[in-house]
C-alpha cells in the first residue's frame, strides 16, 4: 500500500477520476486531436484525403502581419498589464496594509462581469457621443468629438482594463509572501529602498511576475472580441481570422490548420518569454 | 564612541502606549543583555535603537551623536533578526556579502572579507550553499556574519537563539562572548530567557511588563542583589516571603504571620526600612540548607514537611510545607552518589539559612 508524505493512504479508488478524465477526455483531447487531424485533411469532390495543402496556403497568404499584429497586441497588454498592476500591488501590501482586502475587492470587482459586457460597456464610453467625448467638449478642452473608437488606443485600453485582474492576482498573491523582514534586513544592511526592490522585492516576486504575464500573455494572444468591438474589426488579429474561417468563409480545414500553426507559435513564444525571464531577472 | 544613549523615550502603538519615559545608557564596547518578559517592549525598543521604528517623543544618541531621526541604512547598526530573515534567493556568500555590495564594495574585497567573515563564523565549507540546505544553527552564524560585515559600531540581537535547542544555544553562546571580544563592538542581546542573559552579559537591564527598566546592572548584581520582587522573581528562582520588619537594637528581624520571627539584614541607608514597615524578603532556593537533623550555626531556622520532590540532574529540588500558606522551595545540589540522608516525600524537615543570604524588599 502506497503511503503519501503523512503517513495515510494514498490510494484513491480509480472510478473517483473517471468524471474528470471523462470531460477532460471529451472536452480537451477529443477537439484538439479533430483540430489537428482536420488541419491535415482535404474535401475536393466529396473525395477525402490526407495533405498539406492548408497549410501550404497558409505559408503563400498574408497571414504573417495579422500573427505579428497580434502577438505585439499580446506582449503590449501584458506589459502594460504588469507595469500598471505592479505599483498598484506594491502599494497595496506595503502601504495599504490593513484595509487592502477592501481595496483589492475593488480591483477585482470588474473581473465578475462577463468579458463582452465590460467591452460593450467600453464601446458607449469611448463612442463619438459617449460619456468622454461628451466629459470633454463640454468641459471645452476639444471642440469636435476626439475619434476613439476603432484606435489601437481604445484597444489597448480596453484589453489591459480587462486582462489586469488576471496579472494583479498573481502578483498579490507573490507578493504577500514577501517577509517584511527581508525589507527591514535589507534596509538594516545599508540598502536604500530603491536597492531594495531591486535586490529582494523583484527577484522575489518574480514567480508572481511571470505567472501574471502568461496569463495575460496568452489569451490576449487569440482575443477576438475587443478587437471586433473597440477595433471597428477592420483590422483581423488571428481571433478575428479563425472566427472568419469557421463561421465566414467555412473553410474549416484551413481554419484548423490555421488554428494549429498559432498554437505552435504560441508555444514557442512562450518557451522564448520564459528564457528571457530567466535570463534578464535572474 | 559605541555607546548608545536613550533619553526619555515614548512610544506608543495604535494608542497604547508602549514605552513611556524611559532613559538608558549602553556602555560602548560592552555585551548588553535586555532581559523582560514577552510583552515588556524590549523588542520595540530594539527596533528603535535599529530605526525601523521612529519615537514619539526623546532622543537616541550614538556616541553621543543624535541619531533619533537618521534613516535605517544610514546607522552604523546591524541586527541580528530572531528568524534570521535570511534572504531565499540568495545563497551564503550572497547573504553576507549583501552589505557590501549595495555600497558598491570592491568584488575583489568582498571576495576577501566574506571568506574571511565566514571562516570565523565555521561556514567555511558551506559558502556556496542555498540558505534552505543549513541547519538552523548554521543559519543562525550566517545571520551574524551577514549582520557584522559592515563592522557595525553597534550589533543588536533580537532573540537569536531563541529557535535552537538548548546544547547547541549553550555553544553559540559561548561563540558569541568570543566574538564580542574580538570585535569589541557593542552588542545589544535581547532575550527573555535569564539564562542566556546572565551567560553572555556583562551588563543587564531588566525590563518589567510596563517598559519600564526595573534595574540595571552586571549579572552578579542583579541576581544576588535584586532590586524588585519582579527581578528577583524574573531572574532566578526564588521564594518571597511578606512580613512586618522591625529594628530593636540592631537586631533586624521579619516577622511572618504563622511562622514567627526571622532574622534578616538591611543596610541602613535603605530608607523604607522602617519597624512597623510590611516588607517583602526573597530567599533563593540554593541559598537553604535541608537537613532532618539539627545543625548549629545558622541565623535561621523553620521546621517543614516535603511536599514534592523533582529531580534536575545536577540538583534536585524539594517544595516544602512550612505553613499552612506557606511553600518554601529548596535547591539541594546532588554532590554524593548515595547521599547519607535520604530525603522523601511527607518527611519533616529543617530548613536553615544565614540572615545575610536574604534580600529584603519593598512590597
Amino acid at each position: 500500500m502506497k503511503k503519501n508524505q503523512y503517513g495515510l493512504r494514498s490510494e484513491t479508488p480509480f472510478f473517483m477520476s473517471v468524471p474528470a478524465l471523462l470531460w477532460q477526455f471529451l472536452f480537451l483531447y477529443v477537439p484538439l486531436i479533430s483540430i489537428v487531424a482536420l488541419s491535415f485533411l482535404r474535401f475536393s469532390q466529396g473525395l477525402v484525403s490526407f495533405s498539406l495543402h492548408h497549410y501550404q496556403s497558409l505559408f503563400k497568404e498574408m497571414y504573417w502581419l495579422i500573427i505579428a499584429r497580434s502577438m505585439v497586441l499580446a506582449f503590449s497588454t501584458a506589459t502594460i498589464c504588469l507595469l500598471a498592476a505592479y505599483p498598484i500591488v506594491y502599494w497595496l501590501i506595503f502601504r495599504v496594509r490593513e484595509y487592502k482586502n477592501i481595496f483589492l475587492f475593488f480591483l477585482i470587482v470588474p473581473f465578475w462581469t462577463s468579458l463582452l459586457v465590460q467591452a460593450y460597456s467600453w464601446f458607449f464610453v469611448l463612442e463619438k457621443n459617449g460619456l468622454v467625448n461628451t466629459l470633454l467638449t463640454k468641459l471645452g478642452i476639444v471642440a469636435e468629438p476626439l475619434h476613439l473608437l476603432d484606435t489601437p488606443f481604445a484597444i489597448h485600453l480596453v484589453m489591459v482594463y480587462c486582462y489586469l485582474p488576471f496579472m494583479i492576482l498573481p502578483l498579490y498573491n507573490a507578493m504577500e509572501k514577501l517577509d517584511l523582514r527581508l525589507i527591514e534586513a535589507s534596509m538594516d544592511l545599508g540598502a536604500n529602498q530603491f536597492q531594495t526592490f531591486l535586490r529582494i522585492s523583484l527577484p522575489l516576486s518574480l514567480q508572481g511576475i511571470k505567472t501574471g504575464f502568461f496569463l495575460v500573455f496568452v489569451p490576449s494572444f487569440g482575443e477576438f472580441v475587443i478587437p471586433a468591438l473597440l477595433g471597428g474589426g477592420k483590422r483581423f488579429y488571428i481571433g478575428s481570422l479563425i472566427e472568419h474561417f469557421f463561421l465566414v468563409s467555412r473553410d474549416i480545414c484551413a481554419g484548423a490548420a490555421f488554428t494549429c500553426l498559432c498554437g505552435a507559435i504560441l508555444l514557442g513564444l512562450m518557451v522564448m518569454v520564459r528564457w528571457l525571464f530567466d535570463k534578464i531577472l535572474r | 564612541m559605541r555607546s548608545i544613549r536613550l533619553e526619555h523615550i515614548k512610544k506608543s502603538y495604535r494608542g497604547e502606549v508602549i514605552i513611556e519615559d524611559l532613559s538608558l545608557t549602553i556602555p560602548s564596547g560592552k555585551f548588553f543583555a535586555l532581559l523582560g518578559p514577552s510583552g515588556s517592549g524590549k523588542t520595540t525598543l530594539l527596533r528603535l535603537i535599529a530605526g525601523f521604528e521612529t519615537v514619539d517623543t526623546g532622543k537616541i544618541l550614538l556616541g553621543g551623536q543624535d541619531i533619533t531621526y537618521t534613516p535605517i541604512n544610514e546607522r552604523r547598526i546591524n541586527t541580528v533578526f530572531q528568524n534570521y530573515a535570511l534572504f531565499p534567493h540568495l545563497n551564503v556568500f550572497e547573504n553576507v556579502a549583501y552589505g557590501l555590495r549595495v555600497k558598491k564594495e570592491v568584488p575583489a574585497i568582498i571576495e576577501q572579507k566574506v571568506h574571511k567573515i565566514l571562516k570565523a563564523v565555521h561556514l567555511e565549507k558551506h559558502i556556496y550553499k542555498s540558505i534552505n540546505q543549513l541547519s538552523g544553527g548554521q543559519q543562525q552564524r550566517v545571520a551574524l556574519a551577514r549582520a557584522i560585515i559592515n563592522e557595525p559600531a553597534v550589533l543588536l540581537l533580537d532573540e537569536p537563539l531563541a529557535a535552537l535547542d538548548f546544547k547547541l544555544r549553550e555553544k553559540l553562546l559561548i561563540e558569541l562572548i568570543d566574538l564580542q571580544s574580538t570585535l569589541n563592538t557593542t552588542f545589544v542581546y535581547v532575550t527573555h530567557d535569564q539564562f542566556e542573559a546572565l551567560t553572555v552579559a556583562d551588563h543587564m537591564a531588566i525590563m518589567n511588563y510596563d517598559g519600564q527598566i526595573e534595574q540595571i546592572g552586571t549579572p552578579k548584581e542583579i541576581y544576588e542583589f535584586p532590586v524588585s520582587s519582579f527581578v528577583a522573581k524574573f531572574v532566578g528562582t526564588t521564594n518571597i516571603l511578606q512580613g512586618v520588619f522591625d529594628d530593636v537594637e540592631g537586631r533586624q528581624t521579619l516577622s511572618i504571620e504563622g511562622l514567627g520571627a526571622f532574622e534578616v539584614q538591611v543596610p541602613r541607608t535603605k530608607q523604607w526600612a522602617r519597624p512597623g514597615a510590611t516588607l517583602l524578603m526573597s530567599l533563593r532556593p540554593e541559598k537553604i540548607m535541608m537537613r532532618k537533623a539539627t545543625v548549629e550555626g545558622f541565623s535561621n531556622k523553620v521546621k517543614g514537611v516535603v511536599k514534592a520532590i523533582v529531580y534536575h540532574g545536577r540538583s534536585t529540588q524539594y517544595n516544602v510545607q512550612i505553613s499552612d500558606h506557606h511553600t518554601i522551595q529548596v535547591f539541594e545540589q546532588n554532590e554524593e552518589h548515595f547521599p547519607q540522608e535520604v530525603v522523601d516525600y511527607d518527611d519533616e524537615v529543617y530548613l536553615y539559612w544565614q540572615k545575610e543570604n536574604v534580600v529584603m524588599l519593598e512590597r
